[in-house]
This record gives structure tokens, C-alpha cells and sequence, in this order.
């Protein structure tokens, strides 16, 4: 068996376990271990994503989506686990859109912990579209990102010598994949009124 | 956009082998207000549950105990028809990777849903995918019907809205124009596609087009393109193995084929044309060893194929080893009652029987495979039972066989070419070339016959020689669609019959379904319309 096999295996055993875990809090309505069962989760999926782009063999399955679904779903997701208030924007969403549906909302949900940690009283989601870019946003009224990460972000974007940045690279990597007609996906930080994290996916 | 369906009438399956995973999802179900939950642990009970009552929704773990998954159970319900379309199959996954080793796009789940997740996210995947059941009800039913003019028809309607299904849908009519045998437009279609976005699906359905249209080279650099693209993509190796396979290269389609296995170790569909790629070949001890390592998996679970046994039956044999083949055909027949009277396999043992040296058991199993009619048996499994009569000496019934595949493919030189290996085995083969002829001459003379009789002024007795001919032979095409014009002309000489009328339409109907295109349709239309014309409306 290679590490491969044994990491699906390993990973598929501990959801399993997260799955009956998660099952009872929301039982319970207990959000808070919700949210803490679920991050942990989520954070599995991004090692075995990490592991697997860096060995060359992440699957990229591009398709058409509707992009107001993962918005949505996330919103509706999120709502249960947090105090803090969350609204989506889809005002301005294309209704079908090309990208991997499944790295997207890993992507997306990644950046919206992040925005939990941070935000004082609001999260917002948003998918728009501008010009021949689709834009998906995370949005909180906290204190900001860190001046130095503001930005475009390179697509192999480098971790940190503490390890810390792994959601970082990942989002610039799993939107490099994202290509058409000579464009390239890519994310942005802003200070806009607290963080924005955004998510460009070329037509 | 939640409709807030009301769940308390659906009726869910949820199959998982973990007692608490199964519990939690129970739960979860239930907290959306369904009424009506069943649960299984083993893919059996599943299969037995399904085959009791109709359900709406699968929810289906994707690791199963006992050396299945749930992608194979998928492909096992979808290929033998055991759930139609318009049930919802959601795999649920600790991962994502698996959905892309799938064997073809008809084999694809609804959706994956990654663990853990909670009740709200499924309520809304739920209502989505209910959605979207609904706006393509219509397409689904005409699909399950394999009306593929209709689903053609009824996509165009969905594709003019522009929605959010306008993928979706796109998808289905690609394949639609190809089950139409609408080869060029599918082409075409595919083509408008891959402009848009290089979609793999698109991709792959250009291959299949371009297979069926006959262009093998722009065949092969498709599928090496969408390979290089989606190297997880089953169906690509398999359509590239078959391609090599027509083109007389079988060691390129087992370097494909093993390098697909590579991907997708667990694969038993790529075994299973190892094994077929390997029998081609004349490599049975390959057949063998692919075929054990299929039926290790498979034996004592419903996802057992008899076609397997058969396979292994015929390698055996044909690797000098008949008694092991008639131990093995034996003990399935004992195991397994439902398979005693399957042509096939009974077919296989007369031959291994007849090599063993067991005469009178050799009879046995071939009278038992002649139960059946041969017209209705897969081309393959008719070529079994030709060899096994012309084996055991009952010439006469194993040339009867050939005539009937002859008559109703008469233009296939490919057939021809087994016919004359199959005969030539028995040192029949310059026979093989006279019972070819025969039998075309015969469908042309009939078809003769009945051209003159009709201008003579005979219409109902051509229309009565035809439509005698169409039914004995129900694939050939041709002969469908000179019975229905026969009849209609003989209708609108003569007299209102309805008898005849219905007879007609079966025909119409046979030959537009497998061929929309076919030249002779337009004729048989106004000819329907001169008779409605005469008659007033006729059902």
C-alpha cells in the first residue's frame, strides 16, 4: 500500500468518526463543536489536496456550475455554526460559470474560517460577475490582512517557515488551474473595511 | 431558491457499512421530515430492498464492505436497468478523487456529497438535485423509453431557455444524436462544444461520433488528447482498446487497457475487456487470470455476471483444460439456478462437455441452450451456440443460427469474417462463403419477390411476405422499412385494416428509433398522411 492508499484510508476512517461527531452536536444544537468538528475536516481535505497537487496528480474536472449554489450552500452551512451574522450577495452572479466545483468550495469554506476568526459582527459571500471574470468573495468587518499579503497572489504562493499559509498557497494554486483563452485564475487580498479574499476565475 | 419541498412522501435509501455513519445519516434524514427511510449495510440487502419498492433518493457510501464500492453497484443498477433516471443517486465520499475513475457518463452519480456535512447542506443539495429531476422529467422518461428523437426534441426545449441547466441537457442530446444514429450531427454538435470549453465529456463524445462515423485516425488523436487531459477518464481507455482492437492492433489495446488498470486498479470493468481484449487475442491464459481476479470479487455477491463464467468456460476449453472448464460450468449451474437455462453459458458447456469427451452431456446443455429463441440473443452469444451445435454435430441448427445473424446484418463483412473462422474450425470454411451468399440472395429475392408481386397488383401478399420477414427477423432494418411502406400502399389500394395499420406503425416506429435517418422514412411518412388523408384520423 502507498502513502497514497493509506492516507485515503486513514482520512476516510477519521471523517467517518468526524461525520457521527458532527451528527450529534447538531442534534444537540451545539455550534460551537459543529464549527470545531467541521473545520477539522475541512482541514483533512486540504492536506490530502495538497499532498495530491504536489505529487502532479490532483484531478481538475472542469465543468459548468451555477455559482450562486456553492454561495448558497456555504451561507447556509456557515449560519449554523456561528453567532456572526452571514449574507450572501448574488445579485450580480452569471447564472453558469466554468470551474471545479469541488476545489472551489474548499477553497471558499477555507477562507471563510479564516473569516469567522477575524470578523467583529459580519461575513459576506458573494459571486459577481466582472467583465469576462467571474469574482467569488469573502468579505468580514474585522481588523484587515497584514500589509505584506496584500495583492495579487502568486499561483505557487510560498508557505511559511512555520508551515502557516498552507490555505493560502493552495487557493493560488487551485486557481492557476483554472485557464482559458490565455487568462488564468488567480486570488486577491484587499483591505476594503476589514479583509476581502477574492477568488478570479477567467470565462 | 429553495421550493421547501415537503420530504414526508419521498422514499429514501441510505446504504453505508458503518452501523454509526448509518445512524447519523438516519438522523439527519429524518430531521428533514422523512417518513419514509429504509437503511442497508450490505450492497445484497440494498439490492433486495430495490427490487421490492420503487425509492427517490440513494444515499450511498462509497466505501462498501466486501470488496465492492459504490461506483460499481452504480454501474451494476444503471446497466441492468434496476433504477430508472428519475431516481436520485448521491454518492457520498470522504474525498473527492473518486469520481473522475468512471466507466462513462451514464454511470455517473447525480452528485458526490463530501463527509462530514451537515443536515441543512443536505436538505439543500437534496432540493437542488429535486429541482432539477423535475425540469428534466420529461427527458429522463423519454430516455428511460430510449426515445432518442423525443429526448433530442425535448432537450432543444430546455436548451433555448438558456438556464442553469443548459449543460446538463447539452450533455444528454450529445449522446441522444449518437443512440439516434445521428452521426454527423453529433459530430458536429461535439465539435461546438469543444469551441465553448474543453469539457472531457465533449471530448469524449467526439471520439464516439467519430468511431461510428468510421474516421478512426481523428478517432485515435481524440481519445490520446483526452487521456493526456484526463488521465482518470475510464471510458477513454476503453474506446481506445476497442479502436485498436477493429484495427487488428491487440498488443497496443492491452498496453491501453493494462495502463487504465493502473489508474484504476479496482476496476471490474476493465478486467472484464482484458479478458475480452485477451480472448480476441486468442491469450486465454490471460482471459483466465483477469477473470479470476473479476469473479474472486464478485462470486458471492449480487454483482456477479454469468457472462464472466461463460468467458472463463470458453478459455478453459480452448487452453486444452475442458474438464476444469465442465467443473466450474457445473458448479455454477448447481450454485446458481437461475443461470441452468442461460444460452450462453449452457452453450459453453456443450462445447466443453463435447471436448471432455461427455457426449450425452454435451446434448443436454446444448438442448437446454436451444430453449431459447436465437433471434432475440446478443449477436456474440448466438456465434457461441452456432459453434457448440456445429461441434456436436447438429449442422443443420448451427447453420440456421449463422443464416438468421447473416439476414439480419447482411451488409456487415466483420460478421462474414467470424462466420467463416467459426466454420472453418469444423473444416466447413469454403461452406462459410455459400451460406453467406445464401443467405443474402434469399433477403434480396424475397425483397424481389415482393416488388414484383406488388406491381402485378398483389399488394396484400407482398405486404403479407414482408411483414413475415420483418418479423423473423427483427434487426434488419431494410426489410422493417419495405414491410411498413408494403402495408400502408396495400391499406390505401384496398381498405382501412387496423390490424395492418398497427403492424405498419410497429415498424415505422422499430426503424426510426435505430435509424432517423434511414432514406426510405420520408416515404413511409406520406404515405401515413395520405392514408389519414383517405380515411380521416387514425390513431
Amino acid at each position: 500500500m502507498n502513502f497514497d492508499e493509506v492516507a485515503a484510508f486513514t482520512i476516510h476512517d477519521v471523517k467517518n468518526r468526524l461525520t457521527v461527531l458532527a451528527g450529534r452536536a447538531e442534534e444537540r444544537g451545539d455550534s460551537e463543536t459543529l464549527q470545531g468538528v467541521l473545520e477539522a475536516a475541512s482541514t483533512l481535505t486540504r492536506l490530502l489536496v495538497y499532498y495530491k497537487a504536489g505529487a502532479g496528480r490532483l484531478a481538475v474536472n472542469i465543468d459548468a456550475h451555477a455559482p450562486t449554489d456553492v454561495i448558497t450552500e456555504l451561507c447556509q452551512e456557515i449560519t449554523r455554526q456561528t453567532r456572526l451574522g452571514i449574507r450572501a450577495e448574488l445579485g450580480e452572479a452569471p447564472t453558469l460559470w466554468f470551474y471545479d466545483e469541488s476545489l472551489v468550495r474548499m477553497l471558499l469554506l477555507d477562507a471563510l474560517y479564516n473569516a469567522l476568526r477575524h470578523a467583529r459582527q459580519n461575513v459576506v459571500l458573494a459571486a459577481r460577475q466582472v467583465d469576462d471574470w467571474l469574482e467569488f468573495s469573502v468579505r468580514d468587518d474585522g481588523p484587515g490582512y497584514p500589509a505584506e499579503l496584500l495583492g495579487r497572489q502568486l499561483a505557487m504562493q510560498p508557505l511559511s517557515r512555520e508551515g502557516t499559509g498552507l490555505g493560502l498557497h493552495l487557493a493560488g494554486r487551485i486557481a492557476a488551474f483554472h485557464t482559458n483563452g490565455g487568462q488564468e485564475g488567480h486570488v486577491e487580498l484587499a483591505n476594503e473595511g476589514g479583509a476581502v479574499f477574492r477568488l478570479r476565475l477567467p470565462r | 431558491m429553495a421550493l421547501y419541498t415537503s420530504y414526508s412522501d419521498k422514499r429514501i435509501l441510505i446504504l453505508d457499512d458503518i452501523p454509526e455513519v448509518r445512524a447519523s445519516l438516519r438522523n439527519q434524514v429524518g430531521s428533514l421530515g422523512c417518513e419514509n427511510v429504509s437503511v442497508s449495510g450490505t450492497v445484497k440487502d440494498a439490492l433486495e430492498q430495490l427490487r421490492s419498492k420503487t425509492f427517490d433518493v440513494i444515499l450511498c457510501d462509497f466505501y462498501l464492505a466486501g470488496g465492492t464500492d459504490g461506483q460499481q453497484f452504480l454501474e451494476f443498477l444503471r446497466n441492468r436497468n434496476i433504477i430508472g433516471r428519475g431516481v436520485l443517486f448521491v454518492m457520498i465520499t470522504a474525498e473527492k478523487s473518486y469520481e473522475h475513475v468512471v466507466t462513462a457518463a451514464e454511470c455517473l452519480p447525480d452528485d458526490y456529497l463530501l463527509k462530514p456535512f451537515t443536515a441543512d447542506a443536505l436538505q439543500l443539495r437534496l432540493e437542488r438535485l429535486l429541482e432539477k429531476k423535475v425540469r428534466l422529467a420529461k427527458v429522463d422518461q423519454l430516455q428511460n423509453k430510449r426515445n432518442w428523437p423525443g429526448v433530442i426534441a425535448a432537450c432543444d426545449e430546455i436548451i433555448s431557455a438558456r438556464d442553469r441547466y443548459l449543460f446538463d441537457v447539452m450533455r444528454i442530446k450529445g449522446n441522444a444524436l449518437i443512440q439516434a444514429d445521428r452521426h454527423d450531427a453529433a459530430v458536429a454538435f461535439y465539435e461546438e462544444m469543444l469551441a465553448i470549453r474543453p469539457m472531457p465529456w465533449a471530448r469524449l463524445g467526439l471520439a464516439r461520433a467519430l468511431h461510428l462515423q468510421g474516421d478512426r485516425d481523428r478517432c485515435k488523436t481524440t481519445l490520446n488528447q483526452l487521456i493526456g487531459e484526463s488521465p482518470r477518464l475510464m471510458a477513454a481507455y476503453d474506446l481506445l482498446g476497442h479502436l485498436h482492437m477493429e484495427m487488428g492492433e491487440a498488443d497496443a489495446a492491452m498496453a491501453v487497457l493494462d495502463s487504465a488498470c493502473v489508474i484504476s486498479p479496482n476496476s471490474l470493468a476493465r478486467h472484464r475487456a482484458i479478458a475480452a481484449v485477451a480472448e480476441e487475442k486468442g491469450d486465454f491464459s490471460r482471459v483466465e487470470e483477469a477473470l479470476d481476479k473479476v469473479i474472486k470479487k464478485t462470486r458471492n455477491s449480487p454483482l456477479r455476471e454469468t457472462a464472466d463464467f461463460a468467458r472463463l468456460g470458453n478459455a478453459l476449453t480452448e487452453m486444452g483444460a475442458p474438464a476444469r472448464a465442465v467443473a466450474m460450468l457445473e458448479e455454477v449451474r448447481t450454485a446458481f439456478k437461475e443461470d441452468a437455462y442461460n444460452p450462453q453459458l449452457a452453450a459453453v458447456e456443450a462445447l466443453a462437455q463435447h471436448k471432455a469427451g461427455n457426449p450425452e452431456k454435451a446434448a443436454a446443455a446444448l438442448a437446454r441452450a436451444l430453449q431459447s429463441d436465437s433471434a432475440s440473443l446478443p449477436e456474440a452469444v448466438a456465434m457461441t451456440l452456432a459453434k457448440a451445435c456445429l461441434a456436436t454435430g447438429k449442422a443443420d441448427e448451427g447453420n440456421a443460427i449463422l443464416k438468421k445473424l447473416v439476414q439480419t446484418n447482411p451488409d456487415s463483412k466483420a460478421l462474414h469474417a467470424r462466420i467463416t473462422t467459426v466454420m472453418g474450425e469444423h473444416g466447413e470454411a469454403d461452406m462459410a462463403d455459400k451460406l453467406v451468399r445464401d443467405s443474402i440472395a434469399e433477403v434480396i429475392q424475397l425483397n424481389n419477390e415482393a416488388v414484383r408481386r406488388a406491381q402485378a397488383g398483389e399488394l396484400p401478399q407482398a405486404a403479407a411476405m414482408l411483414a413475415e420477414a420483418a418479423q423473423r427477423l427483427p434487426g434488419n432494418l431494410q426489410i422493417a422499412a419495405n414491410a411498413a411502406a408494403a402495408l400502408y400502399y396495400d391499406i390505401l389500394q384496398n381498405k382501412m385494416d387496423g390490424a395492418k395499420l398497427r403492424l405498419a406503425q410497429g415498424f415505422q416506429q422499430i426503424v426510426e428509433a435505430k435509424r432517423p435517418d434511414h432514406p426510405k422514412l420520408t416515404e413511409i411518412a406520406e404515405l401515413l398522411n395520405r392514408i389519414r388523408r383517405k380515411y380521416g384520423q387514425v390513431k
